[in-house]
């Protein structure tokens, strides 16, 4: 409970936050040629083996409240690669005032590529997060997403039974929205959650999305991965979509199987996340 | 007989009509094939999650509040305002589509009504997914958003309670039974949707999603999604 607001504060200090971030091909290489950092919004790339940088960015404020605003860009050039995550789980606590706002814009340049895979974001008692994430693509640009979200800490006993999440997700090809996702969670459909229909016995769920050229053809591939005791998947793709979708009782088996899915489709897990010791 | 209500009559006998046509296009007779489509309630029954007429009816008024039904309510709203972006509209909802058997079905649906649509009205609307045509077509009659939302979700909730009925199977009484018990539901969701645009869809079935997508492998099976 260390970044836990103390609420008994008149008024509390909001954060803001904005960390950007431009990664160009140079001289046949990934380079990093812009970074802008505001406030609680950082951004640095740890050495990596291997030629795709890794952007890893940060909220230094240790969670959102109240009004918080943060805000992550990279731009990717034409003909780069990157992988890019967050330092840290997104923790989502009580806000009555106004909603925390976080937003995410990526643009990705012709021919370039980038994984976007934050680590999960967890909803506390009585959260306000509002949040937009925004993925521009170049013609043959592609992009792998990741994105989790943990209705409270289980092995805490929490399930959150008032937060408020509006976690909307868009991939646009030259200005035309390819795939979209608006995940909207309200004190009705907590009270709803257990019906099988929305998340049943599960208190964590996440969505894995390519959009690339050909992408249906990783179908089969993550339908052939094993699935974790206390995991459900399921994969579905088309028209240069492949969306994996998983509901999990926890954090952490999602988090195992999502590192497995993402080294199916070839790429690396982010260090950050902290999985290694499963490599099936 | 005075002339105002000789008037009243008048209106009231335009505004029949325009029902009358929203209740026919509308209807489970005319001809779009919705009774083929399960959006995945066909995997939730074989995996017993859904298997009485309790579970049946949380099922289907959660996809209705919280899933798809909102959303394309959101969609078909947003297609009736005289503004309206058709092919925006129409690449959200493909965008916003949770499979790949949703994707088609929204696009067949939305052919097959648009070819009935065409010669009835005169009107050379391009095809567009299911909820968007259904605003487009509709924004010509002039009757209540709310009315047509009710009406569009009324039928959602009736094809996928026969759904239900035919294949857990369930006697034809208990289906009719949930489908009063979803009236207030459906109301009060035609009136919110009304007022909303694209940026306010959010759609959070998480086990529906999973049992559309499941639904492509499943061995045997009778609906398309």
């Amino acid at each position: 409970m260390l970044h836990c607001p103390d609420l008994s504060l008149p008024v509390a200090e909001r954060s803001h936050g904005r960390a950007s971030v431009a990664i160009d091909r140079r001289a046949g290489r990934n380079r990093l040629t812009d970074l802008a950092q505001r406030g609680s919004g950082k951004a640095f790339l740890p050495r990596v083996a291997g030629d795709v940088p890794q952007v890893v960015f940060l909220n230094t404020s240790g969670g959102l409240t109240d009004g918080d605003r943060i805000a992550y860009d990279l731009q990717v050039g034409p003909g780069a690669s990157v992988q890019s995550t967050t330092q840290t789980a997104e923790r989502a606590y009580a806000g009555r005032g106004a909603p925390a706002r976080a937003e995410v814009n990526i643009t990705v340049g012709a021919g370039a590529t980038v994984d976007w895979l934050p680590q999960e974001t967890i909803l506390f008692e009585d959260a306000w997060l509002d949040r937009e994430t925004r993925v521009t693509l170049a013609p043959d640009a592609a992009c792998l997403m990741a994105e989790a979200v943990v209705l409270g800490r289980r092995a805490m006993g929490e399930a959150p039974r008032a937060a408020r999440l509006t976690d909307r997700r868009m991939v646009l090809r030259e200005g035309r929205p390819l795939w979209a996702e608006a995940i909207r969670i309200t004190p009705d459909w907590l009270h709803r959650a257990s019906s099988p229909a929305l998340l049943g016995q599960a208190r964590a769920f996440a969505v894995i999305a390519l959009i690339a050229p050909g992408a249906e053809t990783a179908v089969s591939r993550l339908r052939a991965v094993p699935v974790l005791a206390g995991a459900t998947v399921a994969v579905s793709g088309w028209d240069g979509r492949c969306i994996l979708r998983l509901a999990a009782s926890d954090g952490w088996p999602m988090k195992i199987q999502m590192a497995r899915m993402v080294r199916t489709l070839g790429r690396c897990v982010p260090r950050v996340w902290q999985v290694t010791g499963d490599e099936t | 007989m005075t002339t105002i209500t000789g008037i009243r009559i008048r209106m009231a006998r335009m505004t029949t009509i325009d029902d009358l046509h929203l209740v026919q296009w509308l209807s489970p007779a005319f001809p779009i094939g919705s009774f083929a489509y399960s959006q995945g309630l066909e995997t939730a029954i074989v995996d017993g999650e859904v298997r009485d007429a309790a579970s049946l009816a949380d099922w289907v008024g959660n996809v209705l509040v919280h899933g798809s039904g909102r959303a394309d309510a959101i969609l078909l709203a947003a297609a009736r305002r005289p503004d309206a972006d058709l092919t925006r509209l129409s690449d959200l909802a493909l965008a916003y589509a949770t499979s790949a058997e949703r994707a088609t079905e929204m696009q067949e649906q939305g052919r097959a009504f648009l070819a009935q649509i065409r010669p009835i009205t005169g009107r050379d609307l391009p095809d567009m997914p299911l909820a968007v045509a259904v605003g487009a077509a509709t924004a010509g009659l002039s009757v209540p958003t709310e009315g047509v939302l009710a009406l569009w979700l009324h039928g959602l909730a009736a094809q996928l309670v026969q759904a239900g009925v035919r294949f857990i199977p369930l006697g034809q009484s208990a289906g009719q039974a949930i489908l009063s018990g979803l009236a207030t539901d459906i109301v009060a969701l035609a009136q919110e949707a009304a007022g909303l645009g694209p940026e306010d869809i959010g759609a959070t079935t998480i086990g529906a999603d999973l049992a559309a997508m499941r639904h492509e492998t499943l061995n045997v099976r009778i609906f398309r999604s």
